[in-house]
């Protein structure tokens, strides 16, 4: 393969951010035998007023999980202990369903906020979707925010890789958006999934590929499993910030109030196998109150998230995940 | 635009029967081909009439040999397709959604005017996989066959048989390309399965729509002499020995780089099997050799001789070996 000089440069530029990244910031996965922590804030605070999240709330209990996370004392610390301000970040949000069900603008705000409080120029945040359109019906509009907003489809020649690239069995071209930021904070909703039984953080790449369709078979695995081993996604995800302020539990992932629940929370984690684990544990307990079938007896069980577990991604042991409540 | 071939299922789901697959889609989602789309419980075809890639080519390009030799087809294509084979030569439009590449509305009607206007003998559906464009192929095939343009379809052959027998109808010839001989395959280097490509074949044969068949030849991958000679025993047991069948050249692309391009004494041997089984027109493709020509059958004399795609008819007179009077199969 040749390079022409201005890939040369994007690619030195990235691999020197990354490398830069990897000794500043701490893994995603503990060492030794330490437990991942997940936080789960649940408060009537965290509940939606029509379709968005409080942003104040919403800052408000995202520092305090981030604070239990990082052990640091103040919320803005604990932003500062996981970007820097010369980085590029990208949110990548989930806006399929519209803005009943896609990540709250409410919290996205406050993501926001808390990059500016870590010392971030407004032009190095991106929110980020697969298209400008989803992200205009799902509320997040300059009008809005102050920081770039992106579909892959806004992004030069077409938003994705003209190469295809591998992950395991997975081929496909990336959203252009991974080469430009040095770090992801991942921002999903929590959901039922048809097919891959839910559909939380890891699946939320597959808006980062090209050729998602592809990748549906088996129910996901071990397709979103391998698709975040991907250096791209892998060595970038910084964050997972999980809206569970609205759940839908059954028939996601579209929007079916019929199954949705004003459910109050957020996940918050760095360990996205961890956080898929928790996530999957709650729908599955709505799902046993609101007396639907589990998603093992719809033969729908996320096995992904176990496959992600043998790959190296995270923890999908209970024993080995420090859920905290807040 | 409504797509024709779904159920609608309860919670606003779907389930496609357009082909083998059969997607259960939920609301907002699209099926393993990536261009039908479920809004609100029902189904529609985001590629009606948005060609992403048309172009005139001669028709021995597609390859067919014994439609219309040495005639020019106007070839379109849409986005999309319902497998995902490792080796696709046109990944870029058959594996990309509709929205990632650049199409121009092209409708049935302009598409046959087009064909006309540029003396083109048919309009050629190929590419990428015709099947996901089902309903455009359906329109421009009706309105083709009332012009005496005649469709053509190139394709996988992953369909399920009532959409393929309402094509039937209307289409002038298809070409299926018979990947390999073994679900495996299939399964591992394309998305797929077999037997349904093996059942289309029968309903074209059952329909008696003319069609050729095209098999790339692989290294290492469905290039044993046991599979090809279990694939020519089929043939000839089950459609025929008619059916031209054409040996192609593999060379490594997508994702599929680690591979050499087909030895073309590989090439050589599959056509001798192929022959040796009672297959009456073998041909290799993708390389430059007398294996191209068609020879009759009964007296082996030569008919057609072919020279990349450009055609000399030295020995036919009609549809008949001018030596030895011999009915040569297919529209000459």
């Amino acid at each position: 393969m040749t390079l022409s000089r201005r890939q040369f440069g994007q690619t030195v530029i990235a691999g020197g951010a990354a490398l830069s990244a990897a000794s500043l910031f701490p893994a995603l996965l503990s060492p030794g035998e330490e437990k991942s922590p997940v936080v789960l804030a649940r408060a009537g605070a965290l509940k939606r007023q029509g379709h968005d999240l409080d942003r104040a709330q919403a800052a408000d209990y995202l520092g305090r999980a981030l604070m239990k996370l990082t052990g640091r004392q103040t919320p803005a610390s604990a932003w500062k202990s996981l970007f820097s301000a010369r980085e590029k970040v990208a949110l990548k949000v989930s806006c399929l369903p519209g803005k009943p069900l896609s990540s709250s603008v409410g919290l996205v705000m406050a993501v926001v906020d808390g990059l500016l409080s870590a010392g971030l120029p407004k032009s190095q945040i991106y929110i980020w979707e697969r298209t400008g359109r989803e992200l205009e019906r799902a509320g997040f509009t300059t009008a809005v925010f102050a920081v770039p907003i992106r579909g892959t489809d806004d992004l030069p020649a077409g938003g994705y890789s003209e190469t295809i690239s591998f992950a395991g069995s997975v081929g496909t071209c990336f959203s252009r958006m991974l080469e430009m930021v040095d770090a992801l904070v991942n921002i999903p909703v929590l959901k039922d999934h048809d097919i891959a039984g839910v559909s939380i953080g890891m699946k939320n790449f597959y808006g980062a590929i090209h050729n998602p369709n592809k990748f549906h078979g088996n129910h996901g695995d071990p397709f979103i499993a391998e698709l975040c081993t991907h250096p791209l996604v892998k060595n970038k995800l910084r964050l997972v910030v999980c809206d569970a302020s609205r759940i839908q539990v059954h028939n996601g992932p579209a929007y079916f109030p019929a199954y949705s629940l004003e459910y109050g929370a957020l996940l918050v984690g760095r360990d996205p196998v961890a956080v898929d684990y928790t996530g999957f544990q709650v729908i599955e307990e709505e799902r046993k109150r609101l007396h639907l079938k589990s998603l093992q007896e719809e033969d729908r069980h996320p096995q992904y998230i176990w496959t992600a577990e043998r790959l190296g991604l995270g923890r999908a042991d209970p024993g080995r995940i420090d859920l905290i409540h807040l | 635009m409504e797509a024709k071939y779904f159920d609608k299922l309860p919670d606003k789901k779907i389930k496609c029967r357009l082909c083998p697959h059969e997607c259960q889609v939920a609301d907002l989602e699209r099926g393993t081909c990536g261009v039908r789309e479920n809004r609100g419980g029902t189904y529609h075809t985001l590629v009606y009439g948005n060609v992403c890639s048309a172009h005139i080519d001669p028709i021995e390009k597609k390859p067919m040999f014994h439609y219309f030799p040495g005639s020019q087809a106007f070839s379109i294509a849409t986005a999309g397709c319902n497998f995902f084979c490792r080796f696709c030569q046109n990944w870029e439009i058959s594996q990309k959604r509709p929205e990632q590449v650049q199409s121009v509305k092209i409708m049935p009607e302009a598409a046959i005017q087009l064909a006309k206007s540029k003396g083109c003998r048919t309009v050629a559906h190929t590419y990428t996989e015709p099947v996901v464009f089902f309903e455009y192929m359906l329109d421009c095939a009706i309105l083709g066959k009332k012009a005496g343009i005649p469709n053509i379809m190139i394709s996988n052959g992953f369909i399920t048989e009532k959409p393929m027998r309402e094509l039937c109808r209307y289409l002038g010839a298809v070409k299926i390309d018979l990947k390999a001989f073994s679900e495996k395959f299939y399964r591992d280097l394309c998305n797929g399965k077999l037997r349904p490509v093996l059942d289309t074949l029968l309903v074209l044969k059952d329909e008696k729509t003319w069609f050729e068949i095209v098999v790339l030849i692989i290294p290492t991958q469905n290039d044993s002499r046991t599979e090809l000679e279990a694939m020519m025993k089929w043939i000839v047991k089950e459609l025929g020995p008619d059916v031209p069948v054409h040996f192609s050249r593999f060379f490594p692309t997508f994702m599929l780089q680690n591979l050499p391009p087909t030895p073309p004494e590989t090439l050589q041997s599959a056509r001798k099997i192929a022959l040796d089984s009672g297959v009456n027109f073998a041909y290799v493709g993708n390389l430059v050799s007398d294996s191209e020509n068609t020879y009759c059958p009964a007296c082996k004399k030569l008919l057609i001789e072919r020279t990349g795609y450009y055609i000399d008819r030295v020995g036919l007179a009609g549809n008949r070996c001018q030596y030895c009077g011999q009915v040569i199969p297919g529209f000459f």
